[in-house]
């Protein structure tokens, strides 16, 4: 599986790595804009990602930009809903409103930090990664 | 903390929407519990409810509470489909309660931090088998069955950040040994011991070292701390050093209680939430919905933190506001008050011949906003009653069926509005008198009722109303009444009472053993009451909000039993009376009558105790000046006035010099630094500045009869 994932700050994105390498190959991004640009790249080469974990507080682009551009792109090449992207945003923020605002821009799940490592990979296997 | 209440996290808006479906969905199945079924809208109604809860609990990611109402919410898809008839509806309702009184424990675990693991499996079989028979009782009757109810999987996730709810608040009490050396240094080494632990610790008394004093503070009162941690109870035991405590209190102690303790410390930063729209209705949070964009963080400087590229903007119906800022409104209220009194009653105004006609004018303006100004703080303060009839509701329905008794509940005034403060303090109390009116109250069963001419369906009547600056909630059942024969012989069989006949106490008197600690009449005791724990219990707890409880009693026709509460403590109506030099005030409520009596009346005792016989009855008689040692005052009784109080059914008499007048007092606290005087139980200022003191009815009482 290949897994994308955009993390600006240094102690969550060693502790994210970590996690997710052992389901993957982990490309590790430190701002939004390196994760569409990431995303692009993989689109391009016809090696797409399988799961992308995005922050939402971050440099350049936050996650729900990259999110809404993610779907964007996805729209525009006419990728079908059961092939897009799989997208979970980690976050520190759980506000309803800020779970509700990334439910509708289309992530799959929506993690809050510290994250719940055995939820986590519930969730994987929910949405048919594992 | 405060960023608890501010926000509304995921986990509070499922918990929050969760019950508000709950609560709905019982009131729909207790109204209709007495249906023979229920009709389309409500079957659609609890669809639509089960639907909802199936999803989000799918999004939170509680499996066991997706399942059930899941199941459930099948039930309710082949009924709203087929309209089968002959469906067993109170086994339905029984299903539905089953199922809501699952989620609802879930849920409370949520709460509490813990991980909802209820087994739901034994649930979703009898709601399978229920389905099934539904199913072929369908068939039966020749309709098709329709579609299977399609499951639609959630396709989106929350996953819930751990750990941040599992903090545990506890309420930790050291008492040392009474020769403990340096016992404020024991308590700073136990305050340092946790600090690995916690992540908010309070104590007091605060100054544990640079005041040596507090060490004497610790040995009499104990050492008081406040402890957020995530440690285990064992965990923190271990850590403080108990080889000089005598005894340690270890409570576990809600995160809301946690907060009314820190403000009672005097830290108040923990905001309550007022609600500043009239109606009912909890307004949703209408702060304006994040945008793509509104998290980019800016870039970071050497050194700094990260700032957001935009703060956002909030507009809300609904403001938290600081306990703190509600309290020193509502004490600058009673400044203006006093102010006022003091303007309006200014001695200056005295001067005979002044023309006043325009001063009284604007001075009635004034008093008219005054008054307004303490209703308008009173009702940011007050919530209706109807949430805590309705868990009433639940109850009766719940107790009736179990002892099979056919109980129908009449609720009156479920509107009627009372302080926040009140209304946690009576939920329980309430619920005791509830169960104890349909477990003893109501007969047996309906042979013994219709024998006795009353129709055979019970009724018992939960009632509030507003009088006088009181709340009266009432229970009052048509069951069997009070047996005072048997009270009596009860009481007197488990030496509550005086060996007295029964003649020589009044009915109100006979009624109040049931109160009395160690009391049950019932001989055999039921899963419900009749433990005799408990109506003690429900009397000591209104008597700390300085309510009352009353009890009639009419033998083959029923028993009431009424709670008395203040609206509110702060602002009392008062009679300002005069003793030698010194004022004191009178809460209007517990006088009884004002006298002029002669020597005749009065009986003294060997013992120098005092009594006035007043038409036929007598009472304890005191004189304020000689308990309080007041000089320049009336020592004859045929000069003064004899005043008779009342509370809680006792009367007493006390001597004063003369009557000032009648005036809304605001009650403040004894400073600590004077000792504490019995029968007093706060002061006020007067319109002239002098200070006058409250007279404390039941402390007085108590003292008396304690000599």
């Amino acid at each position: 599986m290949k897994i994308l994932l955009a993390e600006d700050d240094f102690a969550s994105r060693k502790f994210m790595d970590k996690m997710l390498s052992q389901y993957g190959e982990c490309d590790v991004m430190v701002d939004g804009e390196e994760a569409v640009d990431a995303f692009m790249m993989a689109l391009e080469d016809e090696e797409p990602y399988d799961l992308a974990c995005l922050d939402v507080m971050m440099p350049v682009m936050d996650g729900y930009q990259v999110l809404k551009a993610i779907r964007d792109i996805e729209a525009q090449r006419g990728i079908p809903k059961n092939k897009r992207l799989k997208v979970i945003m980690t976050t520190a923020l759980n506000e309803e409103r800020n779970v509700k605002m990334a439910f509708e821009l289309g992530c799959e799940a929506y993690a809050g930090k510290p994250i719940d490592v055995e939820k986590f990979e519930k969730v994987l296997e929910k949405l048919g990664l594992l | 903390m405060a960023e608890e209440f501010n926000t509304e996290s995921m986990l509070s808006v499922f918990l929050y929407e969760s019950d508000q479906l709950l609560e709905k969905l019982e009131g729909i199945i207790l109204e209709k519990q007495d249906a023979d079924c229920f009709d389309d809208s409500d079957i659609n109604d609890i669809f639509r409810v089960m639907h909802t809860i199936k999803g989000s609990s799918g999004v939170m990611m509680y499996e066991n509470i997706t399942k059930a109402s899941h199941k459930l919410e099948d039930i309710f898809y082949y009924l709203r489909e087929s309209h089968p008839e002959d469906v067993p509806h109170m086994e339905l309702v029984e299903k539905v309660l089953a199922v809501s009184d699952f989620i609802t424990s879930e849920l409370d675990k949520i709460k509490n931090g813990e991980t909802p693991d209820g087994d739901e499996s034994k649930l979703v079989e009898d709601l399978d088998e229920f389905l099934s028979r539904i199913k072929g009782e369908i068939k039966k009757q020749g309709i098709r069955l329709p579609k299977e109810n399609k499951q639609v999987e959630p396709n989106q996730f929350y996953i819930m950040p751990v750990a941040e709810e599992n903090s545990h608040f506890y309420r930790i009490v050291i008492h040392y040994k009474n020769d403990t050396q340096m016992s404020n240094i024991r308590a700073y080494s136990a305050t340092y011991a946790l600090k690995g632990v916690a992540e908010d610790l309070l104590y007091t008394p605060e100054d544990i070292l640079s005041n040596e004093a507090s060490a004497d503070t610790i040995l009499v009162e104990g050492f008081h701390m406040y402890l957020q941690t995530k440690a285990s109870k064992e965990e923190v035991l271990k850590l403080i050093d108990s080889s000089e405590a005598e005894s340690i209190d270890f409570d576990e102690i809600t995160a809301a209680e946690y907060g009314q303790d820190l403000v009672h410390l005097g830290r108040p930063d923990v905001p309550i939430v007022i609600n500043l729209d009239d109606n009912a209705q909890p307004a949703k949070e209408t702060k304006a919905a994040p945008m793509p964009g509104d998290y980019v963080v800016k870039t970071k400087e050497a050194g700094k933190g990260k700032t957001l590229a935009k703060n956002q903007p909030k507009q809300q119906s609904i403001i938290s506001v600081n306990v703190e800022k509600m309290d020193s409104l509502m004490d600058l209220i009673g400044e203006l008050v006093i102010a006022e009194a003091v303007v309006l009653q200014n001695p200056d105004l005295k001067v005979p011949g002044l023309e006043l006609t325009n001063f009284q004018k604007a001075s009635a303006q004034l008093s008219k906003i005054t008054t307004e100004l303490q209703e308008v703080i009173m009702s940011m303060r007050m919530m209706p009653l109807s949430n805590t009839f309705q868990k009433m509701r639940r109850i009766v329905f719940d107790v009736s069926r179990k002892l099979g008794k056919d109980i129908e509940l009449e609720v009156v005034g479920e509107n009627t509005e009372v302080d926040k403060n009140i209304i946690e303090h009576i939920s329980d109390p309430l619920m005791h008198l509830v169960r104890n009116s349909v477990d003893h109250g109501i007969e047996e069963n309906a042979e013994q009722r219709t024998a006795a001419g009353k129709p055979a369906k019970g009724k018992i009547t939960l009632e509030a109303k507003n009088e006088g600056g009181k709340v009266y909630i009432s229970v009052r059942d048509d069951g069997k009444g009070l047996d005072k024969e048997k009270l009596y012989q009860k009481a007197l069989d488990n030496g509550l009472i005086e060996n007295k006949p029964i003649s020589e106490f009044q009915d109100k008197e006979i009624y109040r053993f049931i109160t009395l600690p160690g009391f049950s009449t019932k001989e055999v005791v039921t899963e419900y009451s009749g433990r005799g724990v408990g109506m003690d219990v429900v009397v000591k707890n209104i008597q700390d909000i300085g309510g009352r409880l009353d009890i009639t009693s009419e033998l083959g026709h029923g028993s009431e039993m009424t709670l008395v509460i203040p609206l509110t403590l702060a602002i009392i109506n008062g009679i300002i009376v005069r003793v030698g030099d010194s004022p004191f005030v009178i809460e209007t409520a517990s006088i009884k009558q004002f006298v002029r009596l002669g020597e005749d009346a009065l009986i003294q005792e060997p013992n120098g105790e005092e009594y006035v016989v007043l038409r036929g009855d007598c009472f304890p008689f005191i004189r304020l000046n000689e308990k309080y040692e007041l000089p320049n005052s009336q020592t004859s009784i045929d000069d003064g006035i004899v005043v008779v109080l009342e509370h809680e059914g006792r009367q007493v008499c006390v001597l004063i010099d003369s009557l000032l007048q009648e005036q809304e007092i605001v009650v403040k606290p004894i400073p600590p630094y004077v000792k504490k005087v019995k029968g007093i139980s706060g002061c006020t200022q007067l319109g002239d500045g002098s200070i006058a003191l409250i007279l404390d009815i039941g402390g007085l009482i108590l003292d008396e009869e304690r000599r």
